[in-house]
């Protein structure tokens, strides 16, 4: 234990006076979550974007009384091509002839929780009675409301719901126009329905971002950190002077572990610091269940820069190749931001990537919803990658220059 | 230790990489508290040799016989008791000095301590100072630190002075007097002479993987007999000067320009040199007599020098 102790602490010293690796396994990751939320925490308020927008319209009323269909009306205005040719606002998607609703609901609540749609609206049934009514009573006791289905964390979801508000607000002003001195804003209410959060309200960007940014920190100390250490010591020949001595291979690797878990802990309390403190991330790794990922993430990366090492030769390769598995993985991971649909070949290396899984796993545990995988394989798959890089690792990596 | 008083017993070593062999049936015996010198030109063997005995390599065949056990492999309790400057081997740059040395110092049992370490190394004024703002010679001082920490029984020194600058290597060439009268048994690699000739009780002359000639450097030079050389450079010498030239002495070998004239009777051999220079208007450039040495050794067994 002393061994492994003293190595991991001369590879701590070494880690926290390289400024370069400082700098990118440790501020980096700080700078990217503050650049991330200031360009696109406030993501929807402008900006042109097309949207995907179910709409199921269940009021049977017909005609000028029929509210849902003026709704229905203004939102295919709003999906017609532009005079100049422009793309439209939104596609609109409804149910085909006299279909099963329900089914047609169900179908559009999946595609918003994949981030296939942006926006599900959904009129209720008796919908443009129960406006009338309520304008006859001239209550505002009793609004009739409109169902919206969103994504949690979605920024174009959000958008798609504040233009949703627009038109709806237009109705409300027809309504006015034959109702008197009723206040639009009561008329109708819209309800939010969050879909891919277990809070049941709002995910902030900043409150996602931060678990991704997290396992990204994790991910860049395993990915860069590892093959980077080891392939250098062995080039430099540094492995070779340990080894005639009695400290061994199974010494490194345990100082090795407790170096990178050291380094994680480090990242980790640093994001939490400026993410509460500095940013107002409200989410809460408080749990057994979020120390467990945190946990089995550290130590998946660790294995997975242990597997990169074993790819390679030298440590300038060992960079290459890291550098060109980096951007694959972290941009099909939904590590900063919810990942829409993908062509099939991208759908593969999503369903095998372990930072998705894990990043889907900590979401969950943390009460951000949002996953598409269960929970036993957001455990099962990083485990697997981890067995399989410390098997791939323990037969090709060599701990000697010229083995 | 056996009963002969030897610390270290080497029978038939191999090693082969491929095609080639680089040790190819090595033996030697080393008694306590001496100095025993591998030398050869690079690829001779030495250092594979040397890393099979250090633990680095695993031998094809062969037997080594340590601190009275008899090991297919060195083992972690003889690691305990060795002391190691590899040839090549660095450490981690973002170190200090003495965090090097206490990091080495915690991977043994009884180590001595760091402070004694750095003194007998003169590293005391550059303990804080980070390894890669160290020369050369202060980081080759490091790796011996490093070496002796374990207050080692047996110490391997590979090449332990190539690349520094004279002053450097005399330094070290003290360190290892020092470590001798201390009683400690080194076991030394090098390819130079000189060094071979200053620090070794016994020698090892290796070359394609072999011992071609083993024994204190005195009685190796000896067995050239009672015979001086002399040495000097010969600018455009055709056959039939050197055939002349070799005619006056018992005999004759060349390097570059460099001739190496042997003599039995130096007096007659000189005057009828110089006769022969002025005779041809030569100029004998560079002219030294010497007593044979261990390159005249390994020039004789193998036709080349050690450098080449």
């Amino acid at each position: 234990m002393r061994l492994v102790l003293s190595f991991a602490l001369a590879q701590l010293r070494v880690t926290l006076r390289e400024r370069e690796t400082l700098f990118w396994f440790v501020l980096f990751p700080v700078v990217l979550f503050v650049l991330l939320v200031a360009i696109f925490g406030s993501l929807g308020r402008e900006g042109t974007i097309h949207f995907e927008v179910g709409f199921l319209n269940r009021d049977q009323a017909a005609g000028e009384a029929g509210l849902g269909r003026r709704i229905e009306a203004i939102l295919e205005d709003l999906a017609q091509p532009g005079a100049d040719g422009k793309e439209p606002l939104l596609s609109l998607h409804r149910p085909a002839g006299t279909g099963d609703l329900d089914a047609f609901q169900a179908r559009e609540e999946q595609a918003v929780r994949y981030g296939t749609h942006a926006l599900l609206v959904v009129v209720p049934e008796g919908f443009s009675a129960r406006v009338r009514d309520a304008l006859s009573s001239r209550s505002t006791t009793d609004a009739v409301r409109i169902q919206v289905f969103r994504r949690a964390g979605s920024a174009s979801s959000g958008f798609a719901l504040s233009i949703l508000r627009q038109v709806i607000a237009g109705v409300d002003q027809g309504v006015l126009a034959s109702g008197g001195r009723f206040r639009a804003e009561d008329a109708v209410v819209v309800d939010t329905v969050f879909l891919g959060s277990a809070r049941g309200a709002e995910v902030r960007y900043v409150d996602f971002l931060l678990p991704g940014l997290v396992l990204m920190a994790f991910f860049t100390a395993g990915l860069f950190g590892v093959p980077g250490a080891l392939l250098f010591a062995r080039e430099q020949r540094i492995l070779r002077r340990y080894w005639v001595t009695p400290f061994s291979v199974s010494h490194f690797l345990a100082g090795f572990s407790v170096t990178h878990a050291v380094v994680c802990a480090l990242q980790f309390t640093l994001l939490i610091v400026v993410g509460r403190f500095a940013l107002g991330a409200e989410v809460s790794f408080a749990s057994p269940e979020a120390a467990l990922f945190l946990v089995l993430s550290c130590a998946t990366f660790l294995a997975f820069g242990f597997f990169v090492a074993s790819l390679t030769k030298t440590g300038a390769a060992g960079m290459a190749l890291a550098n060109a598995i980096n951007l694959p993985m972290t941009f099909l991971s939904g590590l900063y931001y919810q990942l829409g649909p993908l062509p099939g070949p991208l759908r593969i290396l999503l369903s095998v990537n372990p930072l998705s899984y894990l990043a889907d796993g900590l979401r969950r545990v943390i009460g951000l919803e949002g996953a598409t995988s269960p929970l036993w394989l957001c455990v099962l798959v990083p485990i697997l990658w981890m067995a399989f890089s410390l098997l791939v690792a323990g037969r090709r990596l060599s701990w000697d220059v010229g083995r | 230790m056996d009963e002969n008083g030897l610390l270290l017993r080497v029978t038939d070593l191999r090693k082969s990489y491929g095609d080639v062999r680089a040790v190819d049936g090595v033996s030697f015996a080393v008694p306590r508290g001496t100095v025993f010198t591998l030398l050869g030109p690079n690829g001779a063997g030495k250092t594979t040799t040397l890393e099979i005995l250090e633990g680095l390599r695993e031998p094809d065949s062969g037997t080594i016989e340590v601190f009275g056990r008899s090991l297919r492999r060195v083992d972690r309790a003889t690691k305990e008791r060795m002391g190691v400057l590899l040839q090549e081997g660095s450490f981690e740059p973002y170190l200090k000095v003495k965090e090097v040395v206490a990091l080495f110092a915690s991977f043994f049992a009884r180590p001595l301590p760091v402070k004694e370490v750095l003194e007998r190394m003169e590293l005391t004024e550059k303990q804080n100072a980070l390894v890669r703002t160290l020369s050369g010679g202060q980081k080759q001082r490091l790796g011996i630190a490093v070496a002796l920490v374990s207050d080692p029984e047996l110490l391997f020194l590979d090449e332990p002075t190539t690349g520094l600058d004279p002053q450097a290597r005399r330094n070290i060439w003290d360190v290892v007097r020092d470590l001798e009268g201390r009683g400690k048994t080194i076991i030394l690699t090098t390819h130079y002479m000189e060094e071979a000739e200053v620090l070794s009780d016994d020698v090892a002359i290796m070359n394609h993987g072999g011992i071609i000639a083993q024994g204190a450097p005195r009685d190796l030079a000896a067995r050239l007999g009672r015979e001086t050389v002399i040495e000097f450079a010969l600018a455009g010498a055709r056959p039939e000067d050197l055939r002349e030239l070799e005619a006056l002495g018992t005999g004759l070998s060349t390097h570059g320009e460099v001739v190496f004239l042997k003599t039995a009777a130096f007096t007659a051999t000189m005057e009828r040199l110089l006769d022969w220079s002025k005779e041809r208007r030569v100029a004998l450039s560079g002219l030294v007599v010497r007593q044979p040495n261990l390159e005249d050794v390994f020039l004789s067994l193998t036709g080349r020098r050690l450098r080449e």
